[in-house]
C-alpha cells in the first residue's frame, strides 16, 4: 500500500474517475501534503478568476449595465470567497471522516481530503467562467460541473473509502445534505455582508 | 360476517386515496409546469382568463398541497394509525365520506379558482362555501383518526400518530380562524380581520400550514414508514418525542417572518425570527433520527427503490429546514424577499422533501397493498434520478435568479437612485425561467412514470386483507 498519491491522480479523477478512486483506495495519503500540494492551489482558482473577471467586466446580473465595484471591495470579496472555500473543504473533509464511522468507510483523513478535493475539482475548474462574471453564463457552465461533481461523490465514496455501494450511497446522500446546507449558507452570508455594506451598494 | 369484516384493516380506502393523490400530483405539477412556461412565453394564456397565471397558480398550489399532499397524508395516516393501534379504522363509512368529499372539494375548488373566485389569501384562496366544507370534512377526518386511536388495543400512542394528530388539530384551528369572513355573495366574502391584523392572521395560518401540514404531517409519514422500510426501530424514540414537543411549541410563532419590513410591530417580526431560528433544533433532531435509523439498513437499498427516495428526501429536508430559518433573518430577508429564491426554497421543500418522501412511501406501500412486486424497479430507479436532477436544476435556477433579482432591485448609484429598472431586471430572467421549466418537466416526467408503474402494480389486483396481530400483553391497554 503506497503512502501517497500523486497530484496527477487527483487531476485524473476529472476524466478517469474510476482509476483515480481505485488508486486512492490503495493509499494512505497525508492530508497535509494533499492540501499543500494540490487542494490549496485549486481553491485559489475561483477567487482569482472572480477578481479578474469582476475588475474587467463587472458583475453582469442580467441588467443592461454591469455592476462595477472598487478594487478594494473586489479584493475583500475574493478573500472572503477564498476563506469560505477553505472552510468548505476542511469542514467537508472532517464531516466526511466523522460520517465514515457510521457507514463503515475508511477513516483516513488524507483519503477524505483527496476525495473531497476530487469532488470539488470540476467546480473549481469550471470557475474559469468567473472570468466573465455573467450570472447566466456561470450558471450554465457550473450546472454540468455540479452534476459531474455529484457523480464523483456518489461513485467515489464506495470505491475510494472502501464501503459497500449501498452504504456509500447513504453516506453520499448524508454529505449531500451538508453540501446543500453549506451552499445555501454561502448565499445567506453573502447577502448579510452586502446588507452590512461589503460589496455592491444596496439601498437598505 | 360483519364481525370478521371488522377485524380486517380498512386498506381499500388507503389505495383509493393513494390513487387520488397520484392523479392530483400529475394534474397539479402539470399546472405548475404550464405556468412556468407562461413566465417564459407570456402569450400562451391565449387571452383566456382561466388560463392566466393569476388563476392557474393557485390551482397549482392548492392541487399540490390539498390534492396531492393531503390525500397522501390521509392515506398514510389511515394506514399507519390502524397498524399502530392494532384495530381497523373507526367509522369506516365516515372515512370513505372523508375520502370522496375531500376530492370533491379539491376538484370544485380548483374549478372555482379557474372561474376567478379567490379570497386572495395565499394557500387559503378558496372562497367561504369551500371553507365551510373543508372544516366539516376535516373534523370528520379527525373523528376517524382519533376514534381509531381511542379504540386502540395497544397502550402507547406511537410517535407518528402524534404528528398526524397535531396535523389534524392545528390545521383545523388555523383554517377556521383564518377563514372567518363575512360573505356578501356565493363567490365573495370579506375577511373578519382588517389591515395588518389580517396579514398577521394570514401568515400565522400560511406558515403553520407549511409547518403542520407540509412538515409535521409528513414527519408522521417518516416516523412510521422510515423504520418500516428500513426494518429497524427508530434510532432514538426519546429524541423523537422531544423533537415533537419542541417542534409544536416553536413552529406556531414563526409566521411573522413572512412580514418583515411591513406594517406590523417590529417586536412581532423579531419574535418570528427568534422562533424560526430556534425551530432549526427540533427540525434537525428529526433529521438526525431519520439518518441514523436508515444508516444501518443499507442492505435494503439493493432491492428497495423506496428507500432511495426517503434517504434523499431527508437530505432536502435538511436543506429546506436550514434555508427557512436563514431566510427568516432580517438581513438575509431584505434581499431575498419577493425574489425567486423564495420560490426555490419552497420547491426544495415541496419537490425534494414532500414529494420524494411521498413517492418513496408509495413505492413501499402499493406493492404491499396489492400483494405483488412493484411492476418495474427499473422505472422506479429512473424516476429517482429524474426527481433528483429535476429538483437540483430547479433550485439552482431559482437561487441564481433570486440572488440576481435581490441584488439588482436594491442596487443604488452614487446619488442614491435605483440603478436598474424593475422591468428590465425581470425581462432578463427568461433564461432562468426556461431552466426552471425544464426542471419542472423532468420532475413531471418522473411523476408520470411513477403513476404508470403504480397503476400497473395495482391493475387487476384486489387489496390484500390484513388482520391486526395479537398485542403483547405488556403493552395492552389494560396492562
Amino acid at each position: 500500500m503506497s503512502s501517497n498519491i500523486s497530484s496527477l491522480t487527483l487531476l485524473r479523477s476529472l476524466y478517469q474517475p474510476q482509476q483515480a478512486f481505485a488508486e486512492l483506495a490503495g493509499s494512505e495519503p497525508s492530508a497535509r501534503r494533499i492540501f499543500l500540494s494540490y487542494s490549496l492551489w485549486l481553491l485559489l482558482l475561483p477567487p482569482v478568476f472572480a477578481l479578474i473577471g469582476a475588475a474587467n467586466f463587472g458583475w453582469r446580473l442580467g441588467a443592461d449595465q454591469p455592476l462595477f465595484m472598487a478594487t478594494g471591495d473586489l479584493l475583500t470579496i475574493s478573500i472572503g470567497y477564498f476563506l469560505a472555500l477553505l472552510f468548505g473543504l476542511f469542514s467537508t473533509a472532517i464531516i466526511s471522516r466523522w460520517m465514515a464511522k457510521t457507514y463503515g468507510a475508511s477513516v483516513s483523513l488524507g483519503r477524505h481530503m483527496a476525495l473531497i478535493t476530487m469532488v470539488g475539482q470540476p467546480l473549481a475548474m469550471a470557475s474559469v467562467a468567473h472570468l466573465f462574471p455573467d450570472v447566466l453564463v456561470n450558471v450554465l457552465v457550473l450546472i454540468p460541473a455540479t452534476i459531474w461533481g455529484m457523480y464523483l461523490l456518489y461513485a467515489g465514496i464506495p470505491v475510494a473509502l472502501e464501503t459497500p455501494p449501498e452504504r456509500g450511497m447513504l453516506m453520499a446522500s448524508a454529505l449531500m445534505a451538508w453540501l446543500l446546507v453549506a451552499a445555501v449558507s454561502l448565499l445567506g452570508i453573502s447577502m448579510s455582508l452586502w446588507v452590512l455594506g461589503v460589496g455592491p451598494l444596496l439601498g437598505v | 360476517m360483519q364481525a370478521a369484516d371488522n377485524k380486517i384493516y380498512q386498506d381499500k380506502i388507503v389505495i383509493r386515496l393513494i390513487q387520488f393523490s397520484v392523479v392530483w400530483a400529475v394534474i397539479a405539477i402539470g399546472a405548475g409546469v404550464y405556468i412556468a412556461a407562461e413566465l417564459v412565453w407570456p402569450t400562451i394564456d391565449f387571452g383566456q382568463y382561466w388560463l392566466s397565471f393569476g388563476r392557474l397558480r393557485p390551482v397549482h398550489t392548492n392541487g399540490v398541497i390539498f390534492g396531492f399532499g393531503v390525500s397522501a397524508l390521509m392515506a398514510t395516516g389511515f394506514y399507519s394509525v390502524q397498524r399502530t393501534s392494532h384495530v381497523p379504522l373507526f367509522a369506516p363509512r365516515l372515512a370513505w365520506f372523508v375520502c370522496y368529499a375531500w376530492q370533491l372539494i379539491v376538484l370544485l375548488g380548483a374549478l372555482s379558482l379557474l372561474a376567478g373566485w379567490n379570497t386572495t389569501k395565499e394557500y387559503a384562496e378558496l372562497e367561504w362555501p369551500f371553507d365551510i366544507a373543508i372544516a366539516i370534512v376535516w373534523i370528520c377526518f379527525g373523528v376517524v383518526f382519533f376514534g381509531t386511536i381511542a379504540q386502540r388495543k395497544i397502550k402507547p400512542i406511537y410517535i407518528s400518530n402524534w404528528f398526524y394528530g397535531a396535523l389534524i388539530i392545528v390545521i383545523a384551528m388555523l383554517h377556521v380562524v383564518n377563514s372567518l369572513a363575512l360573505p356578501v355573495s356565493i363567490d365573495k366574502s370579506y375577511s373578519a380581520y382588517a389591515g395588518a391584523q389580517d396579514a398577521v392572521v394570514q401568515w400565522w395560518y400560511g406558515h403553520n400550514a407549511v409547518g403542520f401540514l407540509l412538515t409535521g404531517g409528513f414527519l408522521g409519514m417518516v416516523y412510521y414508514f422510515l423504520p418500516k422500510i428500513a426494518g429497524r426501530p427508530i434510532w432514538s424514540y426519546r429524541l423523537s418525542v422531544v423533537a415533537f414537543w419542541a417542534f409544536v411549541y416553536a413552529y406556531i410563532w414563526a409566521g411573522p417572518h413572512h412580514l418583515h419590513y411591513n406594517a406590523i410591530p417590529e417586536w412581532v417580526q423579531s419574535l418570528g425570527v427568534i422562533m424560526s431560528v430556534i425551530l432549526l433544533a427540533p427540525s434537525w433532531a428529526t433529521l438526525v433520527n431519520g439518518v441514523m435509523t436508515v444508516s444501518t439498513a443499507w442492505e435494503k437499498l439493493r432491492t428497495d427503490p423506496a428507500l432511495k427516495f426517503i434517504v434523499l428526501s431527508l437530505a432536502f429536508y435538511g436543506l429546506a429546514t436550514f434555508e427557512g430559518p436563514m431566510m427568516a433573518i432580517r438581513s438575509v430577508n431584505v434581499v431575498s424577499h419577493f425574489t425567486d429564491w423564495t420560490v426555490g426554497h419552497v420547491h426544495s421543500g415541496a419537490l425534494g422533501w414532500n414529494a420524494m418522501i411521498t413517492y418513496g412511501t408509495f413505492y413501499f406501500l402499493v406493492p404491499r397493498l396489492a400483494g405483488r412486486e412493484l411492476h418495474s424497479t427499473r422505472l422506479a430507479n429512473i424516476h429517482f434520478w429524474l426527481a433528483f436532477s429535476g429538483t437540483m436544476l430547479y433550485i439552482i435556477a431559482m437561487w441564481a435568479a433570486g440572488v440576481s433579482q435581490g441584488l439588482l432591485w436594491l442596487s443604488i448609484d452614487g446619488l442614491g437612485e435605483l440603478s436598474f429598472d424593475f422591468k428590465d431586471i425581470m425581462a432578463s430572467m427568461t433564461p432562468y425561467y426556461l431552466l426552471r421549466l425544464i426542471a419542472g418537466l423532468v420532475f413531471l416526467l418522473g411523476t408520470v412514470l411513477m403513476a404508470y408503474n403504480l397503476f400497473m402494480t395495482l391493475k387487476g389486483q384486489r387489496s390484500v386483507k390484513v388482520t391486526p396481530p395479537a398485542v403483547d400483553p405488556a403493552y395492552g391497554v389494560n396492562a
